[in-house]
């Protein structure tokens, strides 16, 4: 479904992902674990297309020049220069890091948003099923997003990703800043929305121990390059990943 | 006479309302810097003044005519300058003040100077209320104030390109991610931002005649408004206006003309010392949370 190949990113002359290349099949979950700093971000905004706006406007203000190499396929079709909001169309949906939401509109206000793309009775059946996923926001939809919990707030921006009908979802860092239950929770939901919509889901994540026992294939990277790779069974026996990860 | 004053004043409020309904929508509720959106208020008396005059089309052509220019010329102005420097506030209200300020001063350079700009008013009926006359061009500018005022509120709220509006002033990148073309709806939004202000320069505008210094007022008064209501909300705007417009009509009555200017300037002063998100912005507090 998602081809990346030989992908290199620099801001300036530091280089963020070095030759990196995956794949991503149809129906999978797919992990990509790595500590901070070793590239996730810089490659969900590269899948996403939103380093392409975050290239203009650091060229705009003079700012740091960002460069992209390689190539991103999506089911056959090179999208490496394709802008974000034309990936979306496509059904390649990013749930960004730090659970963005619109803090001063209503939880529902944010989903209808981000609904602008279905029609009517899409947004509904999407916005039910956010509900379903996390009951916890129903008695919260006419409050301000910004006043919700920041696992509440990451709750809601899972959901507004599956309002927008993804085929492939891209989940950068969904467990950052959350307590060990609310990581659960969020786990939980994460697995029952492949089971409901049947979508194909990368996850970027520090959190190697909640997020492994739930992906098909896992790929660790460190520094931007890929180190390792299997599937979430083999790396979670994998020593390294055990001492470096599990604090083993 | 306390009583005229006050009615006045509350017709001035109006006035203030329909002319910072636009900016607001631009720039609080979209978050796209437009300073030349007096420019653009006084570029819309103008074409409505030549369609009628120079090319004497009917007033029902004329009208509608300006309006959709002045719209198209904001976006075109948005395109062609603002795309360039989006995403850094301070170069998009500099280079959009001085593309409302070369816009102005071609007016001036051209010679549209003089008492014959003027716009056709409502007619010639009046309604007194408590004692008070109020003539039809008040009365169309109070109607259409709550019309534009409706129409705005529930646009922003029910529509998908006014809740694209909201989405792209918070957060861009979110927007961009939930596949909304952020630089096509910031074009719409600075379009439609011109497209009230033009409204209102054809309903205000009969009152007087239509001159270059509008542009400059226009503008310091509609931000003027929005800084003391809180940029982005619609009932900021309408008790700002309020605020502002009783005040400035009572400093004209008591004070005399030439002090109501300072109005304005004032009370964005004043508000940015006590309260810098402006009366309903809720911008400050929720900006702490996250």
């Amino acid at each position: 479904m998602l081809t990346v190949t030989e992908l290199m990113v620099f801001y300036e002359n530091a280089l963020a992902v070095n030759e990196l290349s995956l794949k991503v099949e149809t129906g999978q979950v797919v992990g990509v674990i790595g500590s901070n700093s070793a590239g996730k971000t810089t490659l969900m905004n590269t899948l996403s297309g939103l380093i392409l706006d975050q290239q203009i406007k650091e060229k705009r203000k003079g700012g740091e020049r960002i460069t992209i190499m390689g190539k991103v396929e999506f089911e056959g079709r090179d999208i490496s220069l394709m802008p974000a909001y034309e990936r979306v169309r496509l059904g390649l949906v990013l749930c960004r890091e730090r659970h963005p939401v619109f803090p001063d509109s209503t939880v529902l206000e944010n989903l209808l948003i981000a609904g602008h793309l279905g029609s009517k009775e899409q947004v509904k059946r999407a916005t039910d099923l956010t509900f379903d996923l996390f009951p916890n926001l129903v008695r919260w939809r006419r409050r301000k997003a910004g006043f919700l919990s920041g696992g509440e707030q990451q709750m809601l921006a899972i959901g507004m990703a599956l309002v927008v009908g993804p085929r492939l979802l891209l989940l950068d860092e969904p467990l950052l800043g959350l307590s060990p239950a609310m990581q659960q929770v969020v786990v939980g939901a994460i697995k029952n929305v492949r089971r409901q919509t049947g979508a194909t889901i990368v996850i970027a994540e520090q959190f190697a121990r909640p997020v492994l026992p739930m992906i098909d294939h896992g790929y660790v990277i460190e520094n931007g390059m890929l180190t390792m790779t299997g599937t979430g069974a083999q790396l979670m026996d994998n020593p390294e990943i055990k001492s470096a990860y599990f604090g083993v | 006479m306390l009583t005229g004053y006050l009615i006045y004043g509350l017709i001035n409020s109006v006035v203030l309302v329909l002319v910072a309904l636009g900016f607001n929508l631009t720039f609080g509720i979209s978050g796209v810097a437009n300073f030349a959106f007096g420019a653009l208020y006084v570029t819309a008396g103008f074409l409505a003044w030549i369609g009628l005059n120079t090319l004497s089309l009917p007033y029902w052509v004329s009208a509608p005519l300006a309006v959709l220019i002045t719209a198209v010329l904001a976006g075109l102005l948005y395109r062609v300058v603002v795309l360039r420097v989006r995403g850094l506030v301070v170069s998009e209200v500099i280079a959009t003040f001085g593309v409302g300020l070369a816009l102005l001063e071609l007016f001036r350079f051209l010679g549209f100077i003089g008492f014959e700009y003027t716009l056709p008013d409502a007619g010639d009926f009046g309604v007194s209320v408590l004692g008070v006359v109020i003539d039809s061009q008040r009365l169309l500018i109070v109607a259409m104030g709550a019309a534009l005022t409706a129409f705005l509120w529930l646009f922003t709220r029910y529509t998908t390109t006014g809740r694209a509006f909201r989405a792209i002033a918070q957060d861009e990148h979110t927007a961009l991610t939930l596949g909304i073309n952020t630089e096509r709806t910031a074009t719409i939004a600075v379009a439609f931002g011109a497209g009230y202000a033009a409204v209102a320069a054809l309903v205000i505008l009969p009152l007087g005649t239509i001159a270059v210094n509008e542009g400059y007022n226009v503008l310091v008064n509609a931000l003027a408004v929005c800084i003391v209501g809180g940029l982005g909300s619609t009932l900021g705007v309408i008790v700002a206006s309020f605020l502002i417009g009783m005040a400035q009509t009572l400093t004209a009555a008591y004070l005399g003309t030439h002090w109501m200017m300072i109005v304005s300037l004032v009370a964005i002063l004043l508000i940015l010392l006590v309260r810098p998100s402006g009366l309903f912005g809720s911008h400050k507090q929720l900006e702490e949370r996250i």
